[in-house]
């Protein structure tokens, strides 16, 4: 059962960075536990909320990415549920659609190499070309997540 | 029936006259509209992730709703996804469910 996860918790403002380690060490333990691998960890630092949660304006984001099955993101959520500093916490199962994505990326650059070359062009795109040519059309910049996050 | 729809069609010419505009020999044109396309078609933006709120902001408006689909143009599909992408991100306060 090898799945991937998305984690996001919110971390009460007051937390202080050592409880913030610490609630990472304990997701991790409980990974290691039930045969999970955490992949990636994104700290996004402090933000301001969109609402206010009880007495917060902001809060602490922190990203997961873990590999597991699904009895591990229940004792996961379980553990976040109880946590009294976690004020927000959000799941979600991404390798099912990030493989949606990655099919239909390859589907079109793929029609797109096959319109290219029946019309006698070079399969890429060259540089120079066409009314954008100065654009990189397969750029994907929407993801530097520390500037992109800001509003 | 037939009332209904001699209602319909005069609320539909009433809006032409309204949006027309006249042209050199007097004639009523009808107006300009630019056909919507679906952002995400355009731009061929294949995931619509509820951590990016600066794609997601747009379709947001004020009052913190989401945008119709009749008015953003987006298609089904992207709305859909728009829709989810939105949702999670007011789990996690990274966009408003109300304006106050």
């Amino acid at each position: 059962m090898n799945r991937k996860y998305e984690l996001v918790y919110v971390v009460s403002p007051d937390a202080t960075d050592a409880q913030i380690a610490d609630l990472h060490t304990q997701v991790e333990q409980i990974a290691q536990r039930l045969s999970g691998v955490i992949e990636k960890t994104d700290n996004w630092g402090r933000r301001k909320l969109a609402y206010e949660i009880g007495p917060h304006k902001e809060a602490t984001y922190v990203l997961e990415t873990i590999n597991g099955g699904g009895e591990l993101m229940k004792e996961i959520d379980r553990r976040l549920k109880v946590s009294d500093l976690v004020i927000r916490h959000l799941i979600v199962r991404i390798d099912e659609e990030q493989s949606v994505v990655d099919r239909t990326r390859t589907k079109r650059t793929e029609a797109s190499r096959r319109r290219r070359v029946a019309r006698g062009l070079p399969p890429d795109r060259q540089p120079g070309e066409g009314q954008r040519g100065d654009i990189d059309d397969d750029r994907d910049d929407r993801f530097e997540l520390p500037e992109g996050l800001e509003r | 029936m037939n009332g209904k729809r001699s209602f319909g069609g005069g609320g539909r010419s009433k809006a032409g006259t309204q949006g027309g505009q006249q042209g050199k020999d007097g004639q009523r044109r009808p107006m300009f509209r630019r056909r919507k396309v679906c952002k995400f078609c355009a731009d061929k933006i294949d995931d619509i992730n509820y951590k990016d709120t600066k794609l997601l902001m747009p379709f947001v408006p004020e009052r913190a709703k989401i945008l119709p689909r009749r008015i953003s143009g987006t298609c089904a599909m992207h709305q859909r996804k728009l829709r989810t992408a939105i949702m999670r991100a007011r789990q996690l306060a990274l966009i408003p469910y109300t304006a106050e």
